[in-house]
């Protein structure tokens, strides 16, 4: 009996040495103290090409593997103002991160390295609409930064069965 | 000039008068203390969890208390549809009232209190327990389930945790000769505190008036009327707003004047190192008080059947003994005076 | 005050045989209440109190809804009701191709979502016959292991919080295991990009392969979190209110769990020595030797020390095996490019993994078309569920909450 209560003791020990701890919470959201790592997934971005335009070929690959079915191509074939060369392009490119459950499969999928996912982790918004991602809000992400560092390239780079390289996430 | 502080001496020369104002000055600060209290709580309990508490409103969130207030006071004043309707609303008022009044008797200045009764042990005791009557009365009109086995809980625990409560209050009361708090601080003067002196009973006595005041003032790990985690809130689970917020205050007022009488019994009251007198009374009731909160956040609570038991075969004899061995002390060591 | 349980003592409990297992024989043929009671036969009839515990009660663990017959305070009949939280996962994953499915069963258990895409993603490469490099192997067997601590981090944390209350020493423990949980889920973070719904795992092997310096990193938050789970202990096991709470408390019957088919920790703790991490290694913990915790008193308190002895011991693993990832690819088929990239071969296939709650199973039909024509999974926390009709008889309301915590169910995977 007397010594369950003195092993109780350690309990109230253990609380006090906490006390003198570095308190571990956030102070969001005035002040974030980790920074994600940089293949955080949270919104998109429509990347450009070399070229300069948007690098979408509106294969609808995305579209199709979207688990919650949350996006919609609808491209078209024209000349490039640039290169001169015939291509299919994004007339729209709509994305609902209302329902997104952010599992990246659109990037897995993307055979033209255009679609990537952001480090940026607010993405706030005073209605439903403001979650709706279309192709000029993707591509001004782009443009904006904070870029995931998975490519869809490079992600498959890394899954690679025939990968030499064995060493790090980074091919 | 001297004629206004004539007229207050006048004010001060009659008795009822002056217990007015000493009581009102009383309450009022113990208020104050017990808002801090919660402050105090809340930023004790988040640093033993390696958070901040609250930051934002005043230097280290003290105004937060305010802020908390006055949320409470604007908020719907809800009354479940099937309660007991007048004895729902009546409840809360009466939880303050019967926690305020202990005050009465309880000094914290060597000049007194409100009212210097000849018996204030026992009224101070005798009041805190009617607690009992507003927290049953709380849990049946509320007419909800977990509030009545709350209710329930709360009447078995706190009158079975009165006698150790009483019994331990003895052993001071024995020792000094008196039920007048005054005295019995002044039986304690040249630091014969009685945790110490005589040594042994005094600071047995101690524990189980702390830990019995900690089971009266539901706080864990002798919380079961309330058990959050099982009756959801217990007696008060039907109760929001200001009405949730007396309990709430009553629950910080009651710690606080239980810490005081701690203060009181067994560690000298306002005696202490240089000039006696109130900050003394504060510093101990205040650190017994905070010491309340460290155990809180400690400690999980036990179950309803085990908190009975350990009354009834432990605190209850054991404060059976201490009051013989305090008698017997006093007719060795003393003498009947 | 309650005594220290015989059966907690350092003495080798009594065996008895039953169908080729040794039980411990003190909780074995414990008598059975009858779970059908008719509340209208029950003796003292007029005193009964129906009480609706749940869907929104502090410590339901989610909705789970709990119809509690009271006499007093002593429930005689407790009815679970569960489905609540059911989003027709089985159905949704017959209506996805083995690409799409995977980040769906993350959120059946969400608690430890990688065992749950290891035994969907499990069944698949078993269907289709594939198995993933070592390297992909080691690195799921290491995210398990994390898995499980975090898990069982939060396990401890709830129970405490079940107990303690939300205000009290019970939120302590809950915030300091919550602290070292999210040490894990940094790791984690690091390697999928996510910190809860992580999609790592694919058929044929991992999604992610390690970032530049994880695996010092791993070794320094298992360093640390072996550290804190000394103070864990020392809030916890020797407490004397904390044995009062459980030590005796929902004893379960190692038979009655086998019937009820409990796993994890609940039938570890009843003396039954199970664990697919060792009986049916899969990934790499055919290279591991796997401690499995037993104790023998099944109670709560034994269903608390063998999940922090599976701690400790996930420790142990993911030690061993970080410091030695052998190189190669990570996937045995090419990186997916459509919806279609996987062909299913037409079969039927079960395949059943160690989660931290039991084993989690998963049965695949298929008819040789992309989707499967039938997805079941066995959720280890169902089980667990079935068992309260039995455990609650006789149980006072704050030990009810206590048997609930110690069960661990996850009510997203219960109802699916």
């Amino acid at each position: 009996m007397m010594r369950a209560w003195i092993d109780t003791l350690f309990a109230f020990s253990t609380t006090l040495r906490n006390v003198g701890r570095r308190r571990v919470t956030e102070p969001l959201p005035w002040k974030r103290l980790r920074a994600h790592p940089e293949r955080y997934r949270a919104g998109f971005a429509l990347t450009d090409d070399e070229h300069g335009e948007v690098a979408c070929i509106a294969c609808k690959a995305c579209e199709n593997v979207c688990p919650s079915g949350i996006i919609r191509v609808e491209g078209e074939r024209r000349e490039s103002p640039v290169t001169g060369k015939k291509r299919a392009y994004p007339v729209s490119f709509v994305l609902d991160m209302n329902a997104c459950i952010f599992c990246e499969l659109c990037v897995q999928v993307c055979p033209s390295d255009a679609i990537r996912m952001r480090t940026a982790w607010t993405i706030p918004g005073t209605s439903r609409e403001d979650q709706v991602l279309t192709l000029e809000r993707l591509r001004a992400n782009a443009r904006e930064g904070h870029l995931s560092w998975a490519t869809p390239g490079r992600l498959r780079a890394m899954q690679d069965p025939e990968r030499k390289n064995g060493e790090g996430g980074e091919p | 000039m001297s004629r206004v502080l004539d007229a207050l001496r006048m004010i001060w020369e009659i008795g009822w008068l002056r217990g007015l104002v000493v009581g009102f000055v009383t309450l009022t600060v113990v208020m104050l203390i017990a808002a801090f209290t919660i402050w105090f709580e809340r930023k004790w309990s988040g640093r033993m969890q390696n958070r901040p508490g609250p930051t934002e409103r005043g230097y280290g969130g003290w105004l937060q208390i305010f802020a908390d207030f006055f949320k409470l006071l604007q908020k719907e004043n809800l009354t479940p549809t099937a309660t007991d309707r007048r004895l729902f609303d009546f409840v809360p008022p009466i939880v303050v009232f019967v926690v305020l009044s202990s005050l009465a008797v309880v000094p914290y200045v060597p000049q007194g209190p409100a009212a210097d009764a000849s018996v204030g042990v026992l009224l101070a005791l005798a009041i805190s327990s009617l607690m009992v009557f507003p927290v049953w009365a709380a849990g049946w009109s509320s007419n909800n389930k977990w509030a009545l086995l709350g209710a329930m809980r709360a009447v078995a625990q706190s009158i079975s945790y009165e006698i150790p409560l009483v019994l331990s209050a003895l052993v001071p009361v024995i020792l000094a000769g008196s039920f007048r708090l005054t005295e019995i601080v002044g039986a304690q003067a040249d630091w014969h505190w009685f945790a110490f002196w005589p040594p042994g009973p005094g600071l047995a006595a101690f524990v189980l008036f702390y830990l019995s005041s900690l089971a009266e003032a539901n706080r864990i790990p002798f919380d079961i009327p309330e058990a959050e985690s099982e009756l959801v809130a217990g007696a008060t689970t039907e109760y929001g707003g200001m009405k949730f917020g007396m309990f709430y205050l009553g629950e910080y007022v009651h710690t606080f004047v239980a810490s005081s009488l701690a203060a009181l019994l067994f560690f000298g009251g306002w005696e202490g190192p240089g000039p006696d007198g109130l900050h003394w009374m504060l510093a101990k009731a205040l650190i017994l008080t905070a010491s309340v909160i460290h155990v809180r956040w400690t400690l999980v609570r036990y179950r309803s059947d085990q908190l009975l038991r350990l009354c009834w075969t432990y605190f209850v004899p054991a404060a059976l003994v201490l009051v013989f061995a305090a008698g017997l002390w006093r007719i060795l060591a003393g003498g009947l005076a | 005050m309650v005594d220290a349980h015989p059966s907690h003592e350092p003495v080798a409990p009594a065996l008895v045989e039953v169908s080729g297992l040794s039980l411990p024989a003190a909780i074995t043929h414990l008598p059975r209440p009858d779970p059908y009671l008719n509340v209208e036969d029950y003796e003292p009839e007029a005193d009964a109190m129906a009480l609706n515990m749940g869907p929104q009660h502090p410590s339901t663990h989610g909705v789970l809804r709990l119809k509690l017959f009271l006499d007093g305070e002593i429930c005689f009949k407790a009815v679970p009701y569960v489905g609540y939280l059911h989003r027709g996962v089985e159905k949704l994953l017959e209506n996805r191709t083995a690409i799409q499915s995977v980040p769906y069963v993350d959120k059946n258990d969400y608690v430890s979502p990688l065992t749950g895409e290891l035994a969907l993603v499990m069944a698949y490469e078993a269907l289709l016959d594939v198995e993933p490099p070592p390297r992909a192997q080691v690195l799921r067997t290491i995210l398990m292991e994390l898995q499980r601590i975090a898990s069982h981090h939060l396990w401890l944390g709830t129970f405490c919080l079940d107990m303690g209350g939300a205000l009290g020493g019970g939120s302590s423990v809950f915030l300091y295991n919550f602290r070292e949980r999210e040490l894990i889920l940094d790791l984690l973070e690091a390697l999928t990009g996510q910190r809860m719904h992580y999609n790592a795992l694919m058929v044929g092997g991992n999604r992610h392969d390690v970032p530049p310096g994880w695996e010092e990193k791993v070794l320094a938050t298992m360093d640390r979190v072996e550290d804190r789970l000394a103070e864990y202990e020392a809030m916890t096991v020797d407490n004397h209110i904390f044995r009062s709470r459980t030590v005796g408390v929902g004893v379960l019957d190692p038979l009655l769990a086998l019937e009820a088919g409990a796993g994890g920790a609940n039938l570890r703790a009843s003396g039954v020595d199970h664990d697919l991490r060792r009986d049916a290694p899969y990934a790499a913990y055919g290279q591991v030797d796997v401690r499995i915790p037993v104790e023998t008193a099944g109670d709560c308190y034994a269903r608390f020390l063998v999940r922090i002895a599976e701690m400790r011991e996930a420790i142990r693993i993911v030690r061993l095996l970080v410091s030695g990832i052998p190189e190669g690819p990570i996937g045995a088929l090419k990186p997916p490019r459509h919806v279609n990239a996987v062909k299913l071969p037409p079969g039927e296939v079960y395949v059943g993994i160690e989660s931290p709650r039991g084993e989690l199973g998963t049965y695949l039909i298929s008819d040789g078309s992309p989707i499967p024509v039938r997805v079941k999974i066995r959720p280890p926390s169902l089980h667990a569920v079935s068992l309260l009709p039995y455990l609650c008889v006789g149980a006072t309301v704050s030990d009810i909450v206590v048997i609930l915590g110690s069960l661990d169910p996850i009510l997203g995977e219960v109802d699916r």
